[in-house]
């Protein structure tokens, strides 16, 4: 036990020595919940169009009140120029506007008729996603327009109702999802260079010599980086509560137990990167390829994980975010308790046991071949 | 001819590690396929609960229709009423659908059911896309059951899509995805190259050497400049021949545009690498200006969605000028002309970022 407190210690001292790490490890959660909470967003408002109206009937006028009475649409009148479809194209082509929306000369003798009309839209598809909402939106006009000019109720009532997150914020979504990505990032990256480093300065044949277990090196000098990782978690809750005002739903006491496993799955991944790795360079970069960026991109921070294909979803079971992710999201915003995720936690002890196994074989296997 | 030698040393500290080239050549392919695959904003699969209480020949049409969709997973139907929130919450489902019929049957005489979606908010873009998609496929239901009874709708949208026609989300986030890469291969390794010098104490050596403070500057950008290349080089070439994206525009733009781009993020990175005392710290800032870089670049949702408060940031944010270069190449071929601006900024951001690393490096060398 005195072993491994000296071990704890000494680890400690090698993260305070560096003020400006300890400042960045600190300061960054601040800046990156605050570029998440406000910066990210997917909420389309105001979105450039281009309005070309041929027929300039009363009929069409209403069509494109529609259009200017709400925060979607930011609309630019292409009449004046001279040829206005091919002026329209190439504003789309520069991206000054998303689409184009072309009332036809006969909009308002057809609708009379009975015959019915059309109303063209040109979009800019290259952003898929911003596409398909924009489609959606016009959708939607079209259909308040028709209520209006053919007075058919819309027979079929379509209510829709939204938990959790009624206002559809993306902060809700992104603060909490951070506090998985930043974990990781003071757990996994921060042991990944802590053994390479003393590889690399030579120190680790004076470890490596002295009486020490080599399970006692290994749990040593995770300890440390679980009280930072912890203090950080609490920082950017803190944040998320009071200043996002996202509300914590559950159970701080449950959330705090199996942050801790998270915590300590990442910090095992770390150590084991830090055993494989030659130096502290290599060990860098390989905790940045192979768990922040996939935790990043395959844990459902971002992307969801239902929409990736098979095989992909298969990758996903294997990183440590993709289930804390599913905890802490059900556990803040939906207010769920342990029973729902005895599953999720269980893997994450199972993980971090069997990279810690692996690890302090391959370290004593390194010490071995010193000796 | 004093820089080659450096240069020499530099890239064969690279290549010396079998790691290391695993990092820099291997490790962006693989990720660029994996992230090809993932990086979609496709909504697909997503799982819901069906509640029919109604149980019409309309719910019933309905749901073939859902299940016929390939945006929704039916994981569980029932036609008696369950709450759908302690699913939800466990995250098994992520909407339900629940039909009823109408009680008041004088302001409802179609006979259609009354259609109620619950839904879970959390992830709001994927919230907004399903109830989307689902509003689609009740418009497409409607509009046939007009035309069976003969109404026929006064106003239609007949919608065209360019530069992108099928909407495929990698076409738009590919190109972007290489643009990321690159970043992040050419911060990491090159903010690390002075410091660690300064860590094994070999940096007197260098500094004793004949080279001048500006040579050596250049020894540590121009090997790390290749590398950035090759690897560009390489997720171009796998973007147009696995993921079947067109380069629509000039290649040698896009090349020019790269150049100056990664002499923006090399100073950068230089800059990190000089003012630091450890690798570790380097890495640190590597790491923190890499994120800030990424998420305000406009890789996963629009710059414009940015308020105007955080806007200024993206103005000085090098690589999402590189996004949009990038993505008008591939999707829309556009040239200088379109894009002049953009290359001017990273100009001139790419100069300020010089011209400062120079000045701190020089005057930390002559300490």
């Amino acid at each position: 036990m005195r072993r491994l407190k000296a071990i704890i210690i000494k680890e400690f001292f090698h993260i305070l020595r560096d003020p400006k790490s300890l400042t960045i490890v600190f300061l960054m959660p601040v800046i990156m919940v605050f570029i998440y909470g406000y910066a990210i967003s997917y909420d389309l408002k105001n979105i450039n169009a281009g309005i070309i109206d041929y027929s300039g009937s009363r009929y069409s006028r209403d069509l494109i009140k529609l259009f200017t009475n709400n925060s979607y649409f930011k609309l630019r009148n292409l009449q004046r120029t001279k040829n206005p479809i091919e002026k329209g194209e190439e504003f789309l082509r520069a991206g000054k506007i998303k689409e184009i929306i072309i009332i036809p000369a006969d909009f308002s003798r057809n609708i009379v008729s009975g015959k019915g009309s059309e109303v063209g839209f040109i979009i800019d598809g290259s952003d898929s996603n911003t596409a398909n909402i924009i489609y959606q939106y016009n959708n939607m006009i079209i259909k308040t327009y028709l209520t209006k000019v053919q007075k058919i109720k819309n027979p079929l009532k379509v209510k829709t109702k939204v938990y959790f997150n009624p206002e559809l914020k993306s902060s809700y979504f992104f603060v909490p999802g951070l506090i998985a990505i930043l974990l990781l990032m003071v757990s996994a990256l921060l042991t990944s260079i802590s053994i390479a480093r003393e590889k690399e300065t030579g120190s680790l044949d004076l470890i490596f010599i002295s009486p020490l277990k080599s399970s006692e090196i290994i749990i040593g000098k995770t300890i440390p980086y679980i009280f930072i990782a912890l203090f950080e978690g609490i920082i950017i809750l803190m944040f998320a509560y009071f200043w996002f005002k996202i509300p914590i739903r559950g159970n701080l006491l449950s959330l705090f137990f199996f942050s801790l496993l998270y915590i300590i799955a990442g910090l095992s991944l770390g150590i084991f990167i830090s055993t494989s790795a030659e130096d502290q360079r290599t060990a860098m970069l390989g905790s940045l390829m192979l768990t922040m960026l996939p935790s990043i991109m395959l844990s459902g921070f971002i992307f969801p994980i239902e929409s990736l294909s098979k095989v992909l979803r298969g990758f996903t079971y294997l990183i440590p975010a993709t289930y804390y992710l599913k905890i802490i999201r059900g556990m803040v915003l939906k207010g769920a308790g342990i029973k729902s995720f005895l599953f999720e936690g269980g893997v994450l002890a199972g993980m971090s046991f069997l990279l810690l196994l692996i690890s302090t074989i391959k370290f004593s296997k390194g010490r071995e071949k010193t000796k | 001819m004093k820089i080659y030698y450096l240069m020499k040393k530099e890239l064969i500290e690279i290549l010396r590690q079998k790691q290391m080239i695993f990092m820099v050549i291997v490790s962006p392919v693989f990720q660029l396929l994996i992230f090809g695959y993932i990086a979609t904003t496709d909504v697909k699969n997503l799982p819901v609960e069906i509640i029919n209480i109604s149980n019409s020949r309309y719910s019933q049409e309905i749901i073939n229709r859902i299940e016929k969709s390939p945006l929704f997973i039916i994981k569980k139907i029932t036609s008696r009423y369950e709450s759908p929130i302690k699913n939800m919450k466990e995250g098994k489902i992520k909407a339900a659908i629940l039909f009823r019929d109408s009680f008041d049957r004088k302001r409802n005489p179609s006979g259609f059911p009354d259609i109620q979606i619950l839904m879970d908010g959390v992830d709001s873009n994927s919230s907004l896309i399903a109830a989307g998609y689902f509003n689609g496929i009740i418009n497409d239901f409607l509009l046939t059951e007009f035309d069976k009874k003969g109404i026929s709708v006064a106003v239609k949208g007949k919608s065209l899509l360019r530069y992108n026609p099928e909407l495929k989300s990698i076409n738009y986030m590919g190109p972007a995805i290489v643009a990321m890469l690159l970043t992040v291969i050419a911060l990491f390794l090159t903010s690390s190259s002075i410091v660690r010098e300064k860590e094994q104490q070999t940096i007197d050596t260098l500094l004793i050497s004949r080279l001048k403070p500006v040579e050596i500057y250049l020894g540590k950008a121009l090997p790390m400049l290749f590398v950035g290349l090759l690897d560009m080089f390489l997720g171009v070439t796998l973007v147009v021949l696995w993921f079947k994206i067109p380069i629509k525009g000039s290649i040698f733009q896009l090349l020019i545009a790269s150049i100056i781009y990664l002499t923006a993020i090399l100073s950068i990175a230089l800059l990190i690498s000089t003012f630091t005392n450890s690798q570790q710290e380097a890495m640190f800032f590597a790491w923190f200006s890499m994120i800030t870089f990424i998420l305000l670049s406009g890789l996963y949702t629009p710059v414009e969605n940015i308020p105007w408060g955080l806007r200024w940031i993206t103005k000085i944010n090098p690589l999402q000028y590189l996004m949009k270069i990038i993505r008008e190449i591939f999707l829309k071929g556009n040239g200088m002309k379109f894009f002049y601006k953009d290359i001017f900024s990273l100009i001139i951001i790419g100069s300020i970022t010089i011209s400062f690393s120079l000045f701190i490096f020089k005057k930390t060398v002559s300490k």
